[in-house]
């Protein structure tokens, strides 16, 4: 797992490339984000174009940090889903948990920042 | 792994294509390994003879030997390479041949340069040296014995997706995921991550369906006290078993079952639930 990150005002965006699974890609998110958020950078944007594969400890540390960030007041959205990663999404039903974008500039526009901030 | 300097190793690259020779030599180079290169089985087989190589990186078709024989007579020296099959060749009788040779993984040309760096990588952990048992090598059945180790995981899954690769994306996809939740969870759980426990894999292929059976060494489990599982969770609440595992030190998961569920056709469990099967039906 390869993590390539860049601020838009207060906007942290993170993007993965490599495997999102068990001790493969989901140990290297939670330190990321864990470092992010202890500097108080929690609003943040995952894309997630290219993550190769996904499990379920990798879905769950993407909820777990969500959770995170959001007890900081904060919030984890992701943008460009794969369409395998979007369907695992859907049928643990955490479509309804994550804010959910095609698009980077309305992932940035629901935290209140415009995309050439 | 990642640290180059401790993952350095000496890698022979035996391919006929000098193009690919060049370009996989300057991949393996820049990420730390010392890498030599020859075009043919019997010269291959001469640098195995006269020195020592961790990896070898093996073509299948090579102009006067194939890549099997020399995948048999590299395994077959007192202290064996790691071999990694490349090959543009996509019968199931190739993989199955390698995988009964012991290769290490099997990649299929053309792949993304990453790719073979994160394999080589791969193969210097000490997992590597573990073997898999093949009780059966058909297209139509095939079954392996493994050490519970994720590594051996990671290995299985991608020789069972070679073969499943000319099947629908949508049902490949479903099925490698099923797939990789269920080993995860027999290795993990029911193995302990304990590499002298075995996991028992059995995939068959019929006309109309695909059926896996997975059968791990554990006590099995009770499904009513799955609370750290998201089958347990309420409607409207997908993510309070993260809770219960949080109280009970769990790693961020159990996505797992809930997953498989939605994605194959069938999904039983034996009465003490350390084997399952799922199918996935193709029509």
């Amino acid at each position: 797992m390869h993590i390539d990150e860049r601020h838009v005002a207060d906007v942290t965006i993170l993007h993965l490339a490599g495997r999102l699974e068990l001790e493969e890609g989901d140990l290297v998110l939670r330190d990321k984000v864990n470092d992010l958020v202890a500097k108080g950078r929690v609003k943040l944007i995952l894309d997630l174009k290219d993550v190769t594969r996904l499990d379920s400890a990798g879905i769950g540390m993407l909820v777990s940090k969500y959770l995170s960030a959001r007890q900081r007041g904060g919030s984890i959205k992701l943008v460009h889903l794969t369409r395998h990663s979007d369907h695992l999404l859907d049928i643990t039903r955490l479509a309804t948990v994550f804010e959910i974008f095609e698009d980077e500039a309305d992932a940035l526009k629901s935290f209140g920042v415009e995309a050439g901030a | 792994m990642t640290d180059s300097a401790q993952s350095s190793r000496r890698v022979l690259l035996v391919d006929d294509d000098r193009a690919l020779r060049y370009a996989l030599t300057t991949l393996l180079t820049e990420a730390g390994h010392y890498v030599e290169s020859v075009g043919d089985g019997p010269d291959a087989l001469a640098r195995l003879r006269d020195d020592t190589f961790d990896i070898v990186l093996l073509d299948i078709g090579l102009p006067s030997m194939s890549g099997l024989d020399v995948l048999a007579t590299a395994r077959a020296r007192p202290t064996p390479p790691v071999v990694i099959m490349m090959t543009a060749d996509d019968t199931p009788e190739t993989l199955l041949q390698s995988v009964r040779g012991q290769a290490y993984r099997y990649l299929r040309k053309p792949f993304p340069p990453r790719e073979i760096v994160d394999v080589v990588n791969d193969a210097v952990g000490p997992g590597a040296a573990l073997s898999i048992e093949v009780v059966s090598a058909r297209p139509e059945w095939l079954e392996l014995v493994a050490p519970c180790t994720l590594e051996m995981a990671d290995r299985i899954q991608s020789f069972v997706m070679h073969l499943d690769a000319k099947l629908p994306e949508d049902v490949r996809e479903a099925v490698a995921q099923a797939f990789r939740e269920l080993l995860t969870n027999a290795i993990e759980w029911g193995g302990k991550l304990d590499p002298s426990r075995k996991v028992r894999i059995s995939c068959v292929r019929a006309k109309r369906m695909l059926f896996y059976r997975i059968a791990d060494p554990g006590k099995g489990f009770d499904i009513d006290g799955l609370r750290h599982a998201a089958i347990s969770n309420p409607d409207g609440d997908p993510i309070r078993h993260l809770l219960v595992r949080e109280e009970q030190g769990l790693r961020p998961g159990g996505f797992g079952l809930a997953m498989t569920r939605s994605l194959v056709d069938e999904l039983i469990y034996n009465e003490a639930r350390n084997e399952v099967v799922f199918v996935k039906y193709l029509d």
